[in-house]
């Protein structure tokens, strides 16, 4: 998920109302960025999807009983 | 990943069973308005990110009047993402405090703040109140035309409490007017002081969310009580929320980074149409309804005293609701909620208008 | 080939799966703000451009300092009149170093190390020559640059 480092020549802060650009104008560069925030979303999509799969998966045995301890069970003694 | 070696290496010196029996004991209720339990980790979350964020961020922010807008520009223009952690710190600043408004109104409409969890809803408060000046500060640090004029008018307006207000603006400016020294002030508590103390305080406030535990609204308490484990079952829930809130906090970041104007004149007359921060608009609409005068005493003190009963009154709200202090509902305070909470979305709204 | 038995235990799949993805995703995230928090810039410059008459007429035998990126390099003339540039800066742990004219030597306080006028290491720890520069007059502009550099100044 590298980011490609962002190259500005110098901004001239001396002109009056200077825009100064919080976002990287040049369109390859722009391109590279929306690309890295959909393979980020997928990302997260694809960890939301595993994490409802656990939990699914914990409920599923949760609702059988079996994670709880059984009462009177013999100690080894 | 079992690491047996690992295990049995920490379990020789220290003793997790109580921790661990303590953790799979943990029960969350679970009922038609379990939905608002996660906004406080919501909330947590995003401060999370925001100590991240403006760790990376004072690495390279140099706080001196004459060099504070030049370095943002420096970060935003030259370094490697630079423009991409400055934005995701402003709305992850945002959204914090969005989700930490609508916890705190949660926990009053819900009454959560009933005995005997008052010193959350205290703690609370305070912690309410660090975050917006942790908004203040922030923002000033811009040192831009329209930070400076905010702040000019806020800490003016904290001026105008009565008795304290002259102490308290000169103690917030470090001066009589905004100058460096109020930058230089509000860096110290923007990255350290603020931090400090509420690092402390969220600390308490968790403490006590685990003491107590989840406080049941009134109106489904009589239903019989059902229980699902924070681990793993809530956990995973959080996590899954705590996942999308930060894909729209970096969606956000990236498609609208914010803007930053040009560098502050403390002689040039107030730009155009200056407002504050967002969730300052509702209180300065509320001082302009006030007229200059009233009855020969000067208007805005006035106001901000009524301001003021009303936020006491809002703090102090556990001690003066004492029908859910017994356990009974509340349909006054229901009220009073909802009649705070439209206020201030009225208010703010107005505000944007104008 | 149907097997009849999983090779693998559901907990077993889900975890590594779980596991797995969190470790791209974050060590993705956390890639990119070490990114940004090691710094890149503060490398050395390949070349900088100099003013000619500050430098060409200093008295020989003498050096006149000027700003290599964040270092010093010296601007050196020979007894001999002929000028050179050069990295001022010790090659042992780079202190900053002197030219002593008595005895045409470069010296470095640290740890008192010696350079000879062609920056050979002669005497004390530095392990290495002084790096030295190219130097060219092009129109109006003293151009010192790094060995092998090819200079490409920007019509302006």
């Amino acid at each position: 998920m590298a980011i490609v480092g962002i190259l500005f020549s110098g901004v001239n802060l001396f002109a009056q109302q200077e825009k100064i650009d919080v976002f990287p104008t040049v369109p390859y560069e722009r391109f590279i960025v929306y690309q890295n925030l959909i393979i980020f979303w997928i990302g997260i999509i694809g960890l939301i999807v595993i994490i409802k799969m656990k939990l699914r998966e914990v409920e599923r045995t949760q609702k059988m009983g079996i994670d709880k301890e059984e009462k009177d069970i013999p100690l080894l003694d | 990943m079992n690491c047996p070696r690992l295990k049995s290496w920490f379990s020789d010196r220290y003793d997790f069973e109580e921790i661990k029996g303590f953790a799979k004991q943990k029960l969350v209720p679970t009922h038609k308005y379990e939905i608002w339990y996660y906004t406080g980790g919501i909330t947590l979350f995003l401060f999370i990110i925001q100590f991240i964020t403006g760790m990376v961020l004072s690495f390279y922010y140099i706080p001196y009047f004459e060099q504070a807008h030049k370095s943002i520009i420096e970060i935003v223009t030259k370094l490697n993402m630079g423009w991409f952690f400055r934005s995701l710190h402003h709305w992850g600043a945002q959204i914090a405090i969005v989700v930490l408004f609508i916890h705190v109104w949660s926990a009053l409409l819900l009454k959560a703040y009933r005995k005997p969890r008052e010193f959350l809803w205290l703690s609370g408060f305070i912690l309410l109140g660090i975050s917006i000046f942790f908004g203040l500060s922030g923002y000033l640090l811009l040192w831009d035309e329209r930070a400076f004029a905010a702040v000019r008018v806020a800490t003016g307006g904290a001026g105008n409490l009565p008795v304290v207000g002259e102490f308290i603006k000169s103690f917030l400016r470090g001066g009589i007017d905004v100058t460096g020294d109020t930058l230089t002030r509000f860096y110290a508590f923007h990255v350290s002081v603020l931090p400090l103390v509420t690092f402390f305080l969220i600390g308490l406030h968790i403490l006590l969310v685990q003491y107590h535990g989840m406080s049941v609204p009134l109106s489904v308490q009589k239903n019989e009580r059902k229980e699902i484990p924070f681990f793993p079952n809530l956990f995973y829930k959080d996590l899954v929320i705590w996942l999308v809130v930060l894909g729209i906090v970096v969606t956000l970041a990236t498609l609208a980074p914010p803007e930053i104007g040009k560098k502050a004149d403390p002689l040039a007359p107030a730009p155009e149409n200056i407002k504050p921060e967002w969730y300052f608009l509702f209180l300065f609409q509320t001082l302009k309804l006030f007229p200059g005068e009233i009855f020969g005493l000067n208007g805005e003190t006035i106001a901000i005293l009524l301001i003021s009963a009303g936020i006491f009154f809002f703090f102090l709200i556990p001690f003066f609701d004492r029908k859910s202090q017994r356990g009974e509902k509340s349909t006054l305070f229901t009220w009073i909620g909802i009649i705070y909470f439209l206020y201030f979305l009225i208010m703010t709204a107005i505000g944007f208008i104008s | 080939m149907k097997i009849n038995f999983s090779l693998v235990t559901r907990r077993t799949f889900l975890n590594t799966l779980f596991g797995g993805w969190i470790v791209a995703f974050a060590g993705g995230s956390l890639y990119s703000l070490l990114k940004f928090a090691f710094p890149t810039l503060g490398k050395e410059p390949d070349f900088v451009i100099l003013k000619p008459e500050d430098f060409i007429n200093i008295p020989a035998n003498s050096i006149k300092p000027f700003a290599w990126g964040g270092k010093l390099g010296l601007f050196f003339k020979h007894s001999n009149g002929t000028t050179v540039a050069l990295k001022g800066v010790c090659t042992h742990m780079e202190c900053n170093i002197t030219y002593i004219p008595q005895d045409k030597k470069f010296y470095c306080a640290c740890h008192k190390g010696w350079f000879d006028e062609n920056g050979k290491n002669i005497e004390g720890p530095p392990p290495k020559p002084l790096e030295f520069f190219d130097v060219t007059v092009e129109d109006d502009k003293l151009i010192v640059a790094r060995k092998g550099i090819k200079v490409e100044l920007p019509k302006a």
